[in-house]
């Protein structure tokens, strides 16, 4: 048999059509193209610590509670559970009722492959397996010492059908879980991937592959996951629940110019097939996403947003030809970056010599007035981050917008007077090691931090650079309390100023979340007794006195909220989020046929 | 009669016949302009404010900042002349170093050839060649962490081994000379016959050897640094065009065109006098 050139070759441009097509089977489907920067690592919620990987995991199973998809400031609501938790009086007691008639879906893991229903005793096991060291649980530490008979279970060598006092499935529909001490975080912790509800046949059946092959009873089935991308189809067995905007927030002034009217009344999830792919470089997320064809949603990259953005300030404004094809939002991060001194190293920190000590604290307080966070934000953020005192960040309600501003003020005449009053000058000044990652950035942001210091009359050669070939690297060497000034960026796992106080909390130093080791006994006590308060203004006043210790202290060069631009095609019906709600709001986003997209 | 001596030797004529060539003089004035600027830099003579981050933010290139400043500030032609002293530390310490190992090692081999101590170096440099360089030198910086020598020490460990091949070969033809046979006749020790008979004539071979080591190790080093791997503190065209990358999208070259022109300038000049020396000291040409 031959061929003439001119049908080979249109064999195989037909062959390369398809090859470069969504995949076979796809006609007719909605499809949503979502981006990424980063791959994670494991499905297995247990191992969800990513943002990356709590955005798949959110899709693909089932959470106790959830964000609403539109409220802000954020408000939770029931998931899987029928209501808002039970609460005893005295805050240790939570009664939680989930949802009948949820099943897993269909897997070779349950008899004859029909996904069974999903009970409250899974709740129990998925949370036990936290504390169960074959897991290898990233989260953990979220409810480690909170749960009432837990760690004595661990103890006894996490044996499943051995009962835990504090995690009970009183029947087959109810859930109660019994504290050690109040824990008002603890519904926030009930929305992370992390307590993300798993069958016990599928952890058995799969064993270490559980990580990418994930059974649960979330709005979306795994089709594929590979290092490039994810695609994620319906779970046809998905609960009904039409969307009822007004419950979920809707704020017509800040939300009616993207379309989202359109899905009062639908039922999610509103596509067929979500494909997540993740792209670490920006730009190639960028050039993938302006060629329409391809991704559907991206931010902008910093090198491209003087091209892209008309105004960056008070309100971001996109250029004319942008915004006619792209919806865009933009806010604050929920989190910050902050420069932290590690106080377990005598040279800067705590020190035996009661002398010495005030020294460094002075040494640290002239730091913190060399620095230059308005330089910083022009240079790194462009000018787009929000310079506050302190660690309660602007997003979470706890804020005071009218603290003193004297811990962000850059005063070098001032650092240079702190270091002469304390008897510092160039010979017996101390060499600081500044750590962070070989990359670029991180290397232009030691630079910086060092031209201010030789500004108040540091010797240049007395503050080095710590390099890192990887944040793996450098994570590990800042949880071995091992860099003396320590870059770190924060991101909230739950609205609450709780989650960046414990930040400081002296029994949380390394290897814990305290990378500054600061171990203050009046912070430590007010962090202890403000931990177990409901929201009040008496526990807002309680965070920010402990706000005012961390300042007056110098433990910390603190700290800027980023701001995020995300953008998405206009045939897309979506409210994105990358943080809080994160993953959760994938459910809801439509795509619209061609030509009915919103103008 | 010594005048008449010194005309006759090798060397006479070679630099001889190198004088004649004017590309290769204008190179070597080249290559000691740059070493003029280093020597400076050393002497604290000039490119001392490299680390200053006292100008506006992108600056154009102007009065006060001749070719502008990059994203924190730093004047750019101040870095590019701190840069040309690290591409000669670099340079200079990985060419000696390289070339001084490569020729113990290949006349060891090349006296020994064939018993086991040549078996065993040839095994040595097939073993280093056979690993991709970049990763070898990737695996040595995470092995060295805060090393600030690592990049060099992952030079010298895969350079070597060029000079060695080379000087073997060398080696192997000059020990079936007479004058080597003479040495031996009379009795001196195998050192003293290769390390004072048979090295010193593979000199021409070492200094050609050790001009094209020179410019494989800036280069390396740009790209290293480029790459993250390399320079640990200070400043390198390579990272100065790591810096660009960013900022030629935000449309500011000055980083960028800055380093890649110092580096291609130096490169050329240096090749091109790499290849007027082996001229000159190729003996067959010299002799003819």
């Amino acid at each position: 048999m031959s061929f003439h050139p001119f049908r080979l070759s249109l064999i195989l441009w037909m062959a390369l059509l398809a090859a470069c097509s969504a995949g076979p089977g796809t006609d007719g489907l909605k499809i949503y193209r979502h981006s990424l920067g980063g791959r994670p690592t494991s499905l297995d919620p247990v191992q969800s610590a990513t943002v990356y990987a709590n955005h798949l995991v959110v899709n693909l199973y089932d959470t106790l509670y959830a964000y609403k998809y539109l409220a802000r400031p954020y408000q939770l609501k029931p998931n899987l559970a029928v209501a808002m938790p039970e609460v005893s009086d005295d805050g240790l007691v939570y009664t939680i009722h989930i949802k009948k008639g949820v099943h897993f879906i269909d897997d070779p893991c349950f008899p004859e492959g029909k996904g069974r229903e999903v009970t409250a005793a899974d709740f129990v096991y998925s949370m036990k397996r936290h504390f169960d060291p074959k897991s290898r649980s990233q989260g953990s530490w979220l409810w480690a010492g909170k749960i009432e008979g837990m760690e004595a279970w661990k103890k006894a060598g996490a044996d499943y059908d051995r009962p835990v006092a504090g995690l009970k499935a009183l029947d087959r529909y109810t859930i109660q879980i019994r504290l050690t001490r109040p824990f008002p975080q603890l519904v926030h912790t009930l929305a992370q991937g992390f307590s993300a509800i798993v069958p016990r046949e599928a952890v058995e059946r799969y064993g270490r592959e559980f990580s990418i092959h994930p059974v649960g009873s979330g709005p979306f089935r795994l089709q594929t996951f590979d290092s490039v991308r994810a695609v994620l189809v319906r779970n046809p067995k998905y609960r009904k629940e039409p969307i009822d905007l007004a419950y979920e927030g809707y704020d017509p002034e800040r939300q009616a110019r993207y379309g989202i009217a359109r899905i009062q009344g639908k039922v999610p999830p509103l596509v067929d097939r979500l494909e997540i792919h993740f792209i670490k470089e920006g730009l190639s997320r960028w050039n993938s996403f302006t060629k329409g064809d391809e991704i559907q949603f991206a931010s902008i990259p910093r090198e491209l947003l003087d091209e892209v953005l008309l105004k960056k300030q008070p309100e971001v404004v996109l250029r004319a030809r942008y915004a006619k094809k792209y919806f865009y939002t933009s806010g604050l991060e929920n989190g910050f970056v902050h420069t932290d001194f590690n106080m377990k190293d005598p040279k800067i920190g705590y020190n035996p010599d009661p002398r010495r000590q005030e020294r460094n604290h002075a040494l640290r307080c002239a730091i913190r007035y060399a620095f230059d966070w308005a330089e910083r934000n022009r240079t790194f953020y462009n000018d787009m981050g929000r310079v506050f005192p302190g660690i309660i960040p602007p997003v979470v309600p706890e804020f005071d917008p009218d603290a003193s501003k004297e811990s962000i003020r850059h005063d070098p005449e001032k650092a240079r007077k702190l270091l002469e009053e304390a008897g510092w000058n160039a010979a017996n000044l101390p060499v600081l090691t500044y750590g962070g990652v070989a990359s670029v950035t991180s290397r232009q942001m030691f630079e910086q931090f060092r031209g201010w210091l030789t500004r108040i009359g540091y010797p240049k050669e007395k503050i080095q650079f710590d390099s890192y070939a990887s944040f793996g690297d450098y994570n590990k060497a800042v949880k071995q309390a091992k860099i003396m000034i320590v870059g770190m960026g924060w991101g909230l796992d739950y609205p609450d100023a709780e989650n960046t106080l414990q930040l400081f909390y002296g029994p949380n130093g390394s290897p814990g979340s305290n990378a500054s080791n600061f171990d203050d006994p009046e912070y430590n006590r007010l962090y202890e007794k403000s931990s177990v308060m409901q929201p009040s203004p008496e526990r807002t006043a309680i965070y920010r006195r402990m706000n005012r210790i961390v300042e007056d202290a110098c433990v910390t060069i603190s700290g800027l909220s980023r701001r995020y631009i995300l953008l998405w095609h206009k045939n897309v019906v979506s409210y994105p989020d990358s943080s809080i709600v994160g993953g959760f709001h994938l459910k809801y986003v439509d795509v619209l046929p061609e030509g009915q997209e919103k103008k | 009669m010594n005048r008449s001596r010194e005309r006759t030797s090798l060397w006479a004529k070679a630099w001889y016949k190198l004088r004649r060539d004017r590309i290769g003089m204008i190179s070597l004035g080249v290559v000691l302009l740059y070493f003029v600027v280093a020597l400076g830099v050393w002497l604290g003579l000039w490119g001392q404010g490299w680390s200053q981050v006292e100008g506006p933010m992108w600056a154009p290139p102007g009065p006060k900042y001749w070719l502008g400043t990059n994203i924190i500030g730093q004047d750019i032609f101040e870095r590019a002349l701190y840069s040309t002293r690290t591409a000669f530390d670099v340079g200079l310490v990985v060419a000696v170093l390289s070339t001084l190992l490569g020729g113990l090692m290949g006349g060891l081999a090349g006296y020994f050839s064939n018993r086991w101590a040549d078996e065993l170096i040839l095994w040595l440099m097939g073993v280093l060649d056979a690993i991709p360089f970049y990763l070898f030198v990737a695996a040595l910086a995470y092995a060295l962490q805060g090393n600030p020598y690592a990049m060099h020490i992952a030079m010298i460990a895969t350079f070597w081994t060029t000079t060695a091949r080379l000087v073997r070969g060398e080696v192997i033809k000059l020990k079936q000379f007479e004058f080597v046979e003479a040495a031996r006749a009379i009795g001196l020790p195998r050192r003293l016959i290769l390390f004072r008979h048979i090295l010193p004539n593979t000199f021409h071979i070492l200094l050609v050897q050790a001009t094209i080591v020179f410019v494989g190790a800036i280069k390396s080093e740009v790209i290293l640094s480029f790459l993250g791997l390399g320079v640990t503190d200070g400043v390198s065209w390579g990272l100065m065009i790591a810096e660009s990358t960013q900022e030629v999208q935000a449309g500011h070259f000055s980083n960028f065109v800055t380093a890649s022109s110092f580096l291609f300038v130096l490169v050329m000049a240096f090749n091109l006098f790499a290849d007027a020396l082996q001229d000159a000291l190729d003996p067959r040409k010299v002799s003819a």
